[in-house]
């Protein structure tokens, strides 16, 4: 979930220069990520990290600075269409004095943790409307009103479904464009709205639903997932040694996602804008890369299950033996019949090279690229 | 000189802080030598290196590199220097020990790996004892392995678990002035002691943070007084024990601006600046303090890795003769003569 909710409230480093909040973000959302709405978006307003990225420590009484308070509305919580400037007007000067205390410098001994700060000094205490509430509003008042919007509820399951079920069109285009499945998007806001914004009633319907039971092919993996998944299945990484970090550094850049760095407050677009030319090469390159060698850990153990399953009896039983042993993945017919001709050229190569070609064919389909 | 009767404990005071970053970074682990010369092992994702040092605060440039050729480390752990002061490093990643002089030309390196005895799966502490036999904190085979200086393995003991005797991912390692051997057993959270044959003397501590507990203790080290101290890095701490095993007390960290740090900012403004405007009690504490060493003066140098330097203390204590110091006492006491 802490990887989720980094792809709803990017917060990027290139800004913000500060490791160690953006790693304390991430805790935060390890910690609350399955708590309800309310707390998450609580919690996001006094995050350091976040109040610097959009600007949240400039938004001064009398001087407010819209930024955070623009994109709470837009892209954390309702979408658009569902608020007005005003509206935005008046977030923003609900949250004024929402700031952080400052932290020593980076030099000379290291990054220090900034601490959430209410500067009473710098709110505004003047009568605020606010998505027809009016009073004396502040941050908390401003959350437990969008809480209660079927908008938010439509916007987190929403979200909730591009990420685990089916790529969705991007964000900015929820407003004119309804979600693939409309009917599990309301089932999943009357279990967000029922249950107070909680996020496991909504995560309950959603893994429940048949849209989840069937999704096949219908999600582009992420970067993160693809070389993951790649990582898990060849387990050269089971124990830490050099070399991990250079996934996340480099090679999950190339193919277009460099975490806790978006490229904007927007966050990446999913589906299939993960995939153009040039990072098509780079993640079949990589993933070729990484199963091609034999004596791994992860793919000495699919070939031993191979070659132990009497696979080699039939070429189709090849193909599957090494489709169930890698997953199971689900290939289309076209796909495993491309497969099938491969086990027939390679017969009477020797067997585990003859598999683990087998293997980096696999990685290298249409399917792969598919969660 | 042997071990006092008793100990007057006056104080331990914070004495000064060395290195800052950019010139120590990470550091992990510390070697002395003689006449306020030290060496200080930085370790971080992607570099590595010995930086000489001095008591004074005094950089004497750097050796090593990362790299898997000679003189080169991965995930270099500890350092230890022999009486000539050549040093050793070892490296978890590379499985090896690497040996420099003490201008940092490489010597050499041994260490295969696997489990068998003399081989190496991660090897983490060291520790020389009077004859300048290595011990080596084998950490993967969850064992402490013995040899001499030009190699030669000559005993093993450990195994994995939490019995007596056993332990789990073995950090840092220490021998005292009588041969006893103490460990920080990582994972355990507690610090076992030997003899020199690798027989089970005693243990303490437990998970936990209150005095006397372990979050993962990564160094032990012990002084010329019997006195043990142990790195507790999680829970960002260093503690101090009486030769018993007995808590006395902790450090959290007193750091003041070094004189290399004091140089620094005095031609950086904006940092100035953002000082002015923050609160610096954190800026004394402890960061996940890695390792520890003491010295004969009663110097305790502790590796404050998170923030890029070394902590110093200064022990004061005096020796106390029998007529000074009552025989023990069995049941505690209110009588307060």
């Amino acid at each position: 979930m802490a990887l989720f909710w980094h792809h709803v409230f990017a917060t990027g480093l290139a800004k913000n220069e500060h490791i160690l909040s953006a790693s304390i973000q991430l805790e935060m959302f390890r910690r609350n990520g399955m708590s309800d709405m309310r707390t998450i978006l609580l919690d996001l307003s006094r995050d350091p990290a976040m109040i610097f990225w959009l600007d949240n420590n400039e938004n001064h009484n009398g001087e407010p600075n819209e930024n955070y308070g623009r994109e709470l509305l837009e892209l954390f919580s309702l979408g658009v269409g569902n608020y007005t400037e005003i509206d935005i007007k008046n977030a923003a000067r609900a949250f004024t004095g929402w700031t952080f205390a400052q932290s020593p410098p980076l030099y000379p001994h290291g990054y220090y943790a900034s601490e959430f700060l209410f500067d009473a000094d710098d709110h505004d205490n003047g009568e605020k409307e606010f998505l027809g509430h009016r009073g004396n509003l502040d941050g908390g008042d401003i959350i437990d009103i969008i809480v209660e919007q079927r908008s938010c509820a439509r916007f987190v399951s929403r979200h909730l479904y591009n990420f685990f079920v089916a790529d969705e069109p991007q964000v900015p285009t929820w407003n004119d464009l309804p979600p693939l499945d409309p009917a599990l998007i309301e089932d999943m806001s009357d279990a967000f709205l029922d249950s107070d914004g909680q996020i496991k009633p909504v995560l309950r319907v959603m893994f429940n639903s048949d849209s989840f039971r069937e999704a096949r092919f219908k999600k582009v993996k992420s970067p993160v997932e693809l070389v993951l998944g790649v990582l898990k299945m060849v387990s050269t990484h089971d124990y830490f040694h050099p070399g991990l970090a250079k996934y996340a550094e480099s090679v999950m850049v190339v193919m277009g996602q460099k975490l806790l760095d978006p490229p904007t407050v927007e966050g990446w677009h999913t589906g299939k804008e993960w995939i153009d030319g040039g990072n098509l090469t780079e993640r079949v390159n990589f993933a070729v890369g990484e199963v091609g060698d034999g004596s791994s850990p992860g793919i000495k153990q699919i070939v031993d299950r191979m070659i132990e399953s009497d696979s080699l009896t039939s070429h189709g039983s090849f193909v599957d033996a090494a489709l169930d042993a890698m997953g199971p993945i689900d290939v289309e017919d076209p796909t495993r019949e491309a497969l099938v001709q491969f086990a027939a050229r390679s017969e009477g190569d020797d067997d585990r090279s003859r598999a683990v070609r087998m293997i980096r064919l696999i990685v290298a389909t249409p399917e792969y690229q598919y969660a | 000189m042997g071990r006092p009767y008793g100990l007057l404990r006056a104080g331990f005071p914070f004495l000064k802080t060395l290195g800052m970053r950019r010139l120590t970074n990470f550091p992990v682990d510390i070697a002395l030598g003689a006449e306020g010369r030290m060496y200080i092992l930085c370790r971080q994702e992607g570099a590595a290196l010995v930086r000489k040092y001095s008591f004074d605060d005094e950089d004497g440039g750097n050796f090593g590199s990362v790299g898997e050729d000679d003189g080169q480390f991965q995930w270099p752990v500890s350092i230890i220097a022999d009486s000539e002061e050549n040093i050793y490093v070892s490296d978890e990643a590379l499985h090896r020990i690497s040996s420099f002089n003490s201008e940092g030309e490489f010597l050499a390196s041994f260490g295969e790996f696997d489990s068998g005895p003399g081989q190496l799966n991660r090897p983490a502490g060291m520790a020389f004892d009077a004859d300048e036999n290595i011990y080596i904190a084998d950490s993967m085979n969850h064992r402490i392995q013995k040899f001499t200086k030009d190699e030669k393995f000559i005993l093993g003991w450990g195994g994995s678990g939490d019995g007596d005797g056993q332990l789990d991912m073995p950090w840092g390692i220490t021998v005292d002035e009588l041969g006893d051997v103490y460990v920080a057993d990582w994972r355990n959270d507690r610090v076992q002691k030997f003899n020199a044959h690798g027989e089970f003397i005693m243990k303490f501590g437990s998970s936990g943070s209150a005095n006397g507990e372990f979050n993962r203790p990564t160094d032990v080290a012990v002084d010329l007084d019997g006195d043990i101290y142990v790195c507790d890095r999680g829970n960002n701490r260093v503690q101090l024990f009486n030769a018993h095993g007995r808590y006395v007390e902790k450090f959290i960290g007193d750091a003041t601006l070094s004189r290399v740090a004091r140089e620094y900012m005095m031609t950086n403004a904006s940092p100035n600046r953002i000082r002015d405007m923050s609160v610096l009690e954190p800026q004394k504490l402890l960061r996940q303090p890695k390792s520890i060493a003491v010295d004969a003066e009663g110097h305790l140098f502790i590796t404050d890795t998170g923030s890029y330097r070394v902590q110093v203390y200064q022990k004061e204590a005096i020796h106390l003769e029998p007529h000074q110091f009552a025989p023990p006492m069995r049941s505690v006491t209110l009588h307060q003569e």
